[in-house]
């Protein structure tokens, strides 16, 4: 759900950059009004999920990504941290079912970034890749599933449900390489955000597709500085798009997923912007549907920060009885790519226990 | 009033030597910071550029085949790092576009953002987006893909080889900034010695000042702090002003440095932003303390006993002495560096000393008294401008010496790259492609009358020497060795050398390997191909600047057949006959698609610019060291000349006109400028000398040619010449006001007699 700050980032820099004056909508122009749009479609309540093609791409749409983290444990018992993250950025609004451009003219209708990032012990392994579509540099399909970028890849496995997560930076047996590769196990349904899958971003409608698998089981290694490390965790994955993502004003995001040892589930982000901030939520209680939780019934409060970036949160749900104290782990968890950002895992102290991830963007300059 | 403003009171009494000092420094700290900031920046673009091309390996297939967008697929899926870069020759235009993606090099970690390359606007001077250069209607369009070092193990059907886009310079980049840095030491040098000197005569214009202050009790230590004091004052008031006139100096100059890069590299890669100004203000604050409390430093008796027991002269010859034999045999630059600098130094000292002499001599023989006064203030002169003369001299020596070397430079690098690009193309052999067809081919369809010339270019590894003796080189091998190869010049050369080495009876080597090996043409070698030895004589020594490798030059036929080719090239002029018509031919005889073709003219034309550029630089670095010291020279003259008025005046009471007076004041200027300008000539050849076929070859292994130029020389001594009169000049207005008579006999200032 949350990339959605850093995929506008890469289309002002794309459209500004790559395809000349006309182009040049800036921040603001992505969200002032429907005829911004150039001709991609605009999710709205009442749009609806469809599986498994919702999986696949959505080219009629300008962003979208596939996003996981995991909190993992190494055999030892140490808490290991991880992400990968494909957004697909379009600069071209093209329908699912049209004709794609030959790949000898190095069509540049989107572009795809991939970030991948693992905390161990206080550090931060951090890379991103970027690559323009329909060439087979990068892509996604729905069914099998797989979402590739260069050499990292998602794919379904040959059994229901089991997918596989590959990603290796820098070459092997050198100082550089880190890997991981991983096994996953959906055990839930998709989780539907929002109003049926309609995640609204602002108070004036501005929204995006959005839903998740919450139930993920991951077991497998992963190796940093030459030390293979086996793991087994629990992950969340997000599946989100949309063309008008962000309003004109908005200054950042904070975004949380957070595994309760109670069995629950709990998700919630926070738009800020000047003269206060658009919030909202899911709560997924361990067997029951899905809660959306509305602007007014939850209140998250930053608390004390390293570097301008606040590490402590205070996290209210009073209708499910949920007060929790969320913490970051000692360290610097800044994403430092081409839009630094802050991601890291958290743990959860206060009413409920567990674990979870924080994405933080828009303090640094 | 204090001590201090005691002290400064004399600036008051005369302003103009203050002003003479400070003008001086800021005109050093300018021109020190100028070259400095510019040495820095050189260095900094060419480390960058480097760089860039450095990152610069092709992934080719082994098929021969061409790229496509699949192949790069295909790689990139694997984890290999590499951009696709694609050359189009546009329609109706000369230039070619490169088509690069922006968001593939990502993976080479440069840091930049998505919208451009290296930092360049994707804007088509020359990189593009590469669907916009896809999209252009094409003559020529080829793609590439550039693959970043240690990228990974490549699949069984690809290699990598190297790709260029310009000749490589790495290694006259590292010539130019040896130069440069040598030069900025130079300057520093001279620097010191005109600040040395004009601070020398005012201090001694102020030793009455100094004695009163004695006999009022101050003592002298606290007179020399508060001199101390006096100069960090002045320094900071010239220095700020002169370090930014050094920045505006440097980025005037810089943008001559920056079209070299932009010539060089297809890309913006001279960054002039950023306060370089630390590094000045600390030199040239340490330089002004140094040359001016060194007598301080100094213990007062050691200083008497050097004066007293060694003379200058002797001095100054040692010096020389062991400077030039330091030169002969420095094992290194850094033991060359010093030799130099102690050869300056005795020739520095050398000067004075031998002018003076010649004074003397001259006023005994003379018996003819205006002539004999006129000796004898010709000694004064050089005695007591010494400081500035030796600037002078040395700022004329190094100008002499640069522009020999820019010079050498350029006319040897023009006439190596016309050799060396000599064909106007530059046609790959495929891999797996049968050369020998192609070369039957072109023998039978580019007749002589067509005015075509090519020949067959075979690389690959030999041995030379014996045993555990022998040692790796590049061989070089043409069949057949044509005109495009033997007009070019050698270094040495036995009797109808190319003759003998089409005729396959010896081989030629390039300078370094010359040098390395001690090996000179008509020395025999044994050479290692392919496992097989033969002993063959060296018929020539080529130059080949710009790379470190030992080459053996030979005709193909000398190769063993089972020799590994790794590279196979033709070079081709075509004539009248084309060279679209030639690559058909020849793609169609391999049956290829496409072939890779360089256009040599272009490659020159740029290396050209280049060095046009960067030696436009250095000249106009020297001039200004140059413009430098005659400043000095004639503000000195001036000052110094006017405290000898009372004894020019005297000449005018023993009923001398005051034109014939202003005549030997002319004469006198005249001569001690030119003095200056003559001893400098040795010494700017010796300077030349050192450059040429010293420095260079320690540090690179190739020397260069070494000419004079007597032009120039003439063209120096009329410099002087004008300085002389230009000191002459300005002593004319002072004939005409009133002088007094020296009151007490310095040793520094005018009153000798």
């Amino acid at each position: 759900m949350r990339p959605g700050w850093l995929a506008v980032w890469l289309c002002v820099w794309l459209t500004a950059g790559c395809s000349g004056p006309e182009h040049e909508a800036g921040f603001a122009g992505l969200a002032d009004n429907v005829q911004a749009l150039d001709g991609f479609e605009q999710p709205a309540p009442g749009d609806l999920l469809v599986f498994p093609d919702d999986f696949g791409p959505h080219p009629a749409h300008r962003i979208e990504w596939w996003y996981l983290t995991a909190n993992l444990q190494t055999e030892a018992g140490e808490p290991l941290g991880l992400q990968w993250t494909q957004f697909r950025q379009s600069i071209e609004p093209r329908a699912l079912d049209a004709e794609r451009p030959e790949p000898s003219t190095w069509p540049l209708q989107a572009a795809w970034m991939a970030h991948a990032a693992v905390s161990y012990q206080g550090q931060h392994w951090f890379q991103e890749r970027l690559a323009r579509g329909d060439l087979g540099q990068a892509g996604a399909v729905a069914e099998p599933f797989k979402v590739w970028l260069d050499h990292w890849q998602m794919n379904a496995s040959d059994r229901p449900d089991h997918w596989q997560l590959a990603v290796s930076q820098g070459q092997p047996g050198k100082d550089n390489h880190w890997a991981f590769d991983l096994a996953l196990n959906n055990q839930g349904q998709p989780v539907a955000h929002g109003d049926n899958g309609f995640s609204a971003k602002s108070g004036s409608g501005e929204g995006s597709m959005y839903f998740s698998l919450v139930n993920l089981e991951v077991t497998g290694t992963v190796t940093l500085a030459g030390e293979q490390l086996k793991v087994h965790g629990k992950a969340w994955f997000d599946r989100e798009w949309s063309s008008q993502f962000l309003k004109a004003g908005q200054q950042g995001w904070d975004w949380f997923a957070l595994h309760l040892d109670s069995g629950d589930k709990l998700m919630v982000f926070r738009l800020r912007e000047e003269g206060g901030h658009y919030q909202s939520g899911t709560w997924i209680p361990r067997s029951g549907a899905p809660v959306a939780l509305a602007p007014d019934q939850l209140r998250l409060e930053p608390g004390d920060g390293s570097g301008g970036v606040p590490t402590r949160w205070r996290l209210q749900v009073p209708a499910q009885g949920v007060d929790l104290e969320l913490v970051a782990p000692e360290g610097d968890y800044t994403n430092d790519g081409l839009f630094p950002y802050w991601e890291s895992p958290v743990s959860v102290l206060g009413s409920h226990s567990g674990v979870g991830y924080m994405e933080l963007t828009g303090y640094g300059d | 009033m204090t001590t201090f403003t005691a002290l400064l009171s004399h600036y008051r009494r005369h302003p103009w030597q203050g002003a003479a000092l400070a003008l001086l420094m800021l005109l050093a700290t300018t021109l020190w910071t100028g070259i400095h900031h510019l040495t820095s920046e050189a260095r900094a673009s060419l480390g960058q550029s480097e760089r860039a091309v450095e990152a610069r390996h092709q992934v080719q297939r082994i098929d021969g085949a061409v790229l496509t967008v699949e192949d790069f697929v295909s790689l990139r899926r694997q984890g290999l790092c590499l951009m696709p870069w694609l050359e189009v020759l546009p329609e109706g235009e000369s230039r070619r576009v490169i088509g690069v993606d922006p968001l593939a090099a990502l993976c080479f970690q440069r840091q930049g953002d998505v919208a451009s390359f290296d930092g360049q606007p994707l804007r088509g001077d020359p990189f593009l987006d590469i669907a916009d250069a896809a999209a252009l209607p094409a003559r020529q369009s080829q793609l590439f893909l550039i693959v970043a070092p240690n990228t990974g193990v490549l699949p069984e059907a690809y290699r990598i080889t190297s790709f260029s886009l310009a000749p490589d310079t790495g290694q006259l980049g590292d010539s130019f900034l040896l130069n440069l840095d040598a030069l900025s030491v130079l300057v520093l040098l001279i620097t010191g010695l005109l600040l040395r000197s004009v601070y020398l005569l005012s201090l001694s214009q102020r030793r009455d000042s100094f004695a009163l202050l004695n006999r009022f009790g101050v003592p002298v230590r606290r007179v020399r702090w508060h001199l101390v004091a006096e100069l960090v004052c002045l320094a900071l008031l010239t220095l700020i002003p002169g370090i930014l006139l050094g920045q505006l100096l440097a980025n005037g100059l810089a943008g001559g440095f920056a079209s070299v890069m932009e010539g060089l590299f297809d890309s913006r890669q001279f960054a002039t932003s950023g306060n370089n100004w630390l590094v000045p203000t600390v030199v040239m604050m340490a330089l002004l303390l140094l040359v001016c409390a060194a007598d301080w430093l100094i213990p007062d008796k050691l200083r008497k006993a050097s004066v007293f027991v060694i003379r200058s002269g002797l001095l100054a010859l040692l010096f020389i002495v062991v400077g030039t034999g330091g030169v002969w045999l420095a094992p290194n630059l850094l033991w060359l560096f010093v030799s130099v600098a102690l050869g300056l130094a005795g020739a520095g000292l050398l000067m004075p000393w031998c002018l003076s002499a010649l004074s003397s001599r001259m006023s005994r023989a003379s018996h003819q008294p205006l002539r004999r006064w006129w000796w004898a203030e010709f000694g004064v002169l050089c005695r007591r401008l010494a400081l500035p003369l030796v600037a002078l001299q040395l700022a004329l020596a190094m100008v002499l010496a640069v522009q020999a070397l820019v010079t050498t430079f350029e006319a040897t690098f023009d006439h190596w790259l016309g050799q060396r690009l000599s064909a106007d193309y530059y046609l790959e052999v495929p891999t797996g492609a049968d050369a020998e067809i192609a070369a039957h081919w072109l023998t039978q369809n580019l007749p002589a009358t067509s005015g075509a010339r090519w020949h067959r270019v075979l690389r690959g590894q030999g041995r030379i020497g014996l045993d555990s003796q022998s040692r790796s080189v590049d061989v070089f091998a043409l069949a057949p060795v044509g005109s495009l190869v033997t007009e070019w010049d050698l270094i040495e050369q036995t009797e109808q050398p190319w003759q003998q080495l089409a005729a396959g009876h010896g081989v030629m080597l390039n300078e370094q390997l010359a040098y390395r090996q001690g090996l000179a043409a008509g020395d025999q070698i044994q050479l290692e191909l392919a496992g097989q030895s033969m002993s063959v004589p060296v018929l020539g020594i080529y130059p080949d600047y710009g790379r470190p490798a030992g080459e053996v030059l030979m005709a193909g036929d000398l190769l063993p057949d089972d020799f590994s080719v790794a590279f196979e090239s033709f070079s081709i002029s075509p004539g009248s006959v084309g060279i679209e018509t030639i690559t058909e031919a020849l793609a169609g005889i391999w049956q290829q698609p496409a072939l890779t073709l360089r256009d040599n003219r272009s490659i020159r034309d740029l290396a050209n610019r280049v060095f046009d550029q960067t030696f436009m630089l250095t000249r106009a670095m020297t001039l200004l060291t140059l413009a430098l010291a005659a400043v000095a020279l004639l503000l000195m003259g001036w000052v110094f000349l006017a405290t000898r008025l009372w004894y020019f005046r005297l000449l005018e009471v023993w009923g001398l006109e005051r034109a014939a007076i202003f005549l030997r004041l002319l004469t006198l200027a005249l001569a001690v400028s030119l003095s200056a300008a003559v001893l400098a000539l040795p010494v700017g050849v010796g300077l030349t000398w050192v450059l040429v076929q010293r420095i260079n070859p320690l540090a690179f292994g190739w020397s260069l040619p070494m000419e004079l130029y007597p032009g120039f020389w003439l063209e120096l001594l009329a410099l002087a010449l004008v300085i002389g009169v230009c000191i002459a000049l300005l002593m004319r207005r002072q004939l005409g006001r009133p002088a007094v008579r020296p009151s007490v006999t310095g040793t520094v200032t005018g009153e000798e007699r």
